[in-house]
């Protein structure tokens, strides 16, 4: 086997490893930590149904079930969220790894994100299926185009999980920072709320959001059945792929003197 | 030898790493890493370090605490690039590093096995093969299942030595493993190393124990302030390590000793020198020779013991004990010398201790000790050779 052959089997094996480990010490080691991960964004989705229709009585849906319209949108968030939040912190984890083997250090985010996203799109898919089980009008043939967006999805936040990851290893504040601007931007992307009721002034503002634009070309297919790509789509997926190019340049930057600094 | 391939090559080597005290200093420097600059305020902790190691060849890295071994070692596995120079690998590398060898605290020890396969590289049907083997070496019990956390350190290298060595790494890099674990283990691991050389393994080891460098190690190479003070035979590199211990301890001793003795007029042992100097063989001539400073022009007693390394002593005897006071040589200084015709001590390390005492033999004011090494090759036990014979044994 040559070098590069046997680092790629390496690396493979790493990745499966970690991502194992992620998966059940997070989420499969105690029954609850599974439930957790499917009941946090159930109860949210049940505040919000809560607070916006019976509280704030809000309309506008364009006739579309509220339920309906903030689940699609809402669970691609909080999986990008949790995301994020792990990924940014999962060095940390494994500073003893760090400080004594040589492996790739992005493994470690990989593996992160990637165990957080499964999971979460697996409740997503749990989710649409109840909802369209109980009446609601979900379209199930447009997971054909929601699952390339979550694919694109994914590229973004794994890129932006590595930025985060590198500068949280110097800069312990990155942590603490990510959670009120989660927060804020959650607020500012239209999830709980259709980008119609924003007032015209403002509307192109919250519009050139990216994640957005997610969240419009996910109603679209899931709820409305359009199916046909997009010209945004080929800009979305460029757009995604360079912020993992610039995250990823950040990471290998920063990534040798984690041995000094992680932990 | 020379015929063999190079398996590891460093040339020009160095290491610096960025000091930094604020949080602004931490922002400083990922901006300053971000541009491709290094960083502003640094630490040397390695320079020019060159060395080569051939298949089955042995290296012993010794030097003293802060000396830069840990680091060496870890650039030499991957685990931290140099900031200078080159290192060039072949083969798999297989590290212990302090104590863990990179194993996940969180992780059973069953688990670890798994992990430390995964980053060597080994297919899961790979490590499956070698996993009893490993859990047979680590003689661990019912502890295997136990996440790693709740080890001891002793059980740690256990697992960790028991897991670069079943992985048949080209090169085996070890960082004072042999400290830790019991002695029975140290010795399980020994003879595994032993067997690993015969075999035709190269072996990097990291050591405080000069013993286990001597005994393993074709070549040291001792690093003093991240450079490389001297390289070569292992024999002559400790040798001269051990030297260089002795003159520390000595000149810190030394100048104390007259000045103090001076002006608190007290009786003190002012020279003492071991001929030969470190090492012996067993059952040689060893001869102790120093000075003694008298603050009143009287003849002190002069006591001469030997002590094993631990403490335990062995043997003493004094000047007036024989009658034999010490030679006067000056007005306020004495000369004694003490022949050991055929050294009855048995291979280990000793001290050799010189006391002043006063004229009367009562008072003890001062010790100087130097450390010596009895060599040879015998399977009796204990410290001493006691004169012996066997009744009625057959011709």
């Amino acid at each position: 086997m040559d070098v590069a052959a046997r680092a790629g089997v390496r690396n493979r094996a790493l990745f499966a490893n970690f991502f194992r480990r992620e998966l059940t010490t997070r989420y499969l080691g105690s029954i609850s930590g599974l439930a957790w991960a499917l009941v946090h964004p159930l109860a949210l989705l049940a505040v919000y149904h809560f607070v916006f229709t019976q509280v704030f009585r809000t309309t506008g849906f364009a006739g579309q079930s509220f339920l309906a319209f903030v689940a699609v949108a809402l669970w691609p968030w909080l999986a990008a969220q949790e995301a994020l939040q792990r990924g940014t912190v999962s060095l940390g984890g494994y500073a003893g790894l760090i400080r004594k083997v040589a492996f790739p250090h992005e493994i470690v985010v990989y593996a992160s994100v990637a165990a957080t996203l499964v999971l979460q799109f697996a409740g997503y898919l749990a989710v649409l299926a109840v909802l369209r089980l109980s009446g609601e009008p979900i379209r199930l043939e447009g997971l054909i185009v929601a699952i390339p967006l979550w694919c694109v999805l994914a590229v973004a936040v794994a890129g932006l999980a590595l930025l985060l990851s590198a500068l949280q290893v110097f800069v312990r504040d990155v942590e603490h920072v990510l959670m009120p601007v989660l927060m804020i931007l959650m607020y500012l992307t239209p999830i709980l709320y259709p980008l119609t009721l924003v007032p015209d002034n403002l509307r192109s503002l919250v519009a050139a959001n990216p994640f957005g634009w997610l969240v419009g070309r996910l109603r679209d297919a899931l709820l409305d059945g359009h199916l046909a790509l997009q010209p945004g789509d080929a800009v979305a997926a460029l757009i995604a792929a360079a912020i993992f190019a610039a995250g990823l340049t950040v990471f290998r930057r920063l990534s040798p003197h984690f041995e000094d600094f992680v932990g | 030898m020379s015929a063999e391939p190079v398996l590891l090559r460093l040339a020009g080597v160095g290491k610096d790493y960025a000091k930094v005290e604020s949080r602004g200093g931490r922002l400083r420097l990922v901006y300053d890493l971000l541009r491709g600059h290094g960083a502003q305020h640094v630490f040397r902790a390695l320079d020019s370090v060159s060395l080569e190691m051939r298949r089955g060849e042995s290296l012993g890295v010794i030097g003293e605490n802060g000396a830069g071994k840990s680091t060496l070692l870890k650039i030499i596995a991957g685990v931290v690039k140099p900031t200078r120079g080159e290192v060039e690998r072949h083969g798999r590398v297989g590290a212990l590093l302090e104590l863990g060898s990179g194993f996940h605290p969180e992780y059973t020890g069953l688990a670890n096995i798994d992990l430390a396969a995964a980053l060597l590289g080994l297919a899961p049907s790979e490590i499956a093969a070698k996993r009893d083997e490993i859990v047979a070496f680590a003689d661990l019990g019912d502890h295997i299942d136990d996440p790693i956390k709740n080890y001891s350190s002793g059980m740690v290298v256990r697992l960790g030595f028991a897991v670069a060595t079943a992985l048949a790494p080209d090169i085996l890099i070890t960082d004072e493993v042999l400290a830790v674990g019991d002695e029975s283990f140290q010795k399980k691991c020994i003879a595994w190393m032993e067997e690993f050389l015969a075999g035709g393994g190269t072996l990097l080891l990291c050591s405080h124990g000069m013993y286990h460098v001597q005994k393993l190690c074709r070549h040291a190479l001792w690093l003093k302030d991240g450079r490389v003070e001297r390289y070569g035979a292992a024999s002559d590199v400790t040798q001269a390590y051990l030297a260089y211990h002795e003159e520390k301890s000595a000149s810190a001793k030394a100048p104390a000793t007259p000045a103090a003795a001076a002006t608190a007029g007290i009786y003190a042992i002012t020279s003492l020198a071991l001929d030969p100097p470190e090492r012996i063989a067993q059952g040689a001539a060893l001869t102790v020779r120093g000075d003694v400073y008298t603050p009143d022009g009287r003849t002190p007693v002069v006591l001469v013991g030997v002590v094993r390394a631990d403490g335990t002593p062995v043997y003493g005897v004094a000047t007036d004990m024989d009658g034999q006071p010490p030679v006067r040589v000056a007005s306020d200084r004495f000369a004694f010398e003490l022949v050991l015709p055929a050294l009855a001590l048995l291979p280990g390390k000793y001290f050799v201790r010189a006391h002043a005492l006063d004229p009367e033999g009562v008072r003890l004011f001062d010790h100087v000790e130097r450390e010596i090494i009895v060599t040879g090759h015998t399977r009796e036990l204990g410290i001493v050779r006691l004169a012996h014979r066997w009744n009625g044994a057959e011709e």
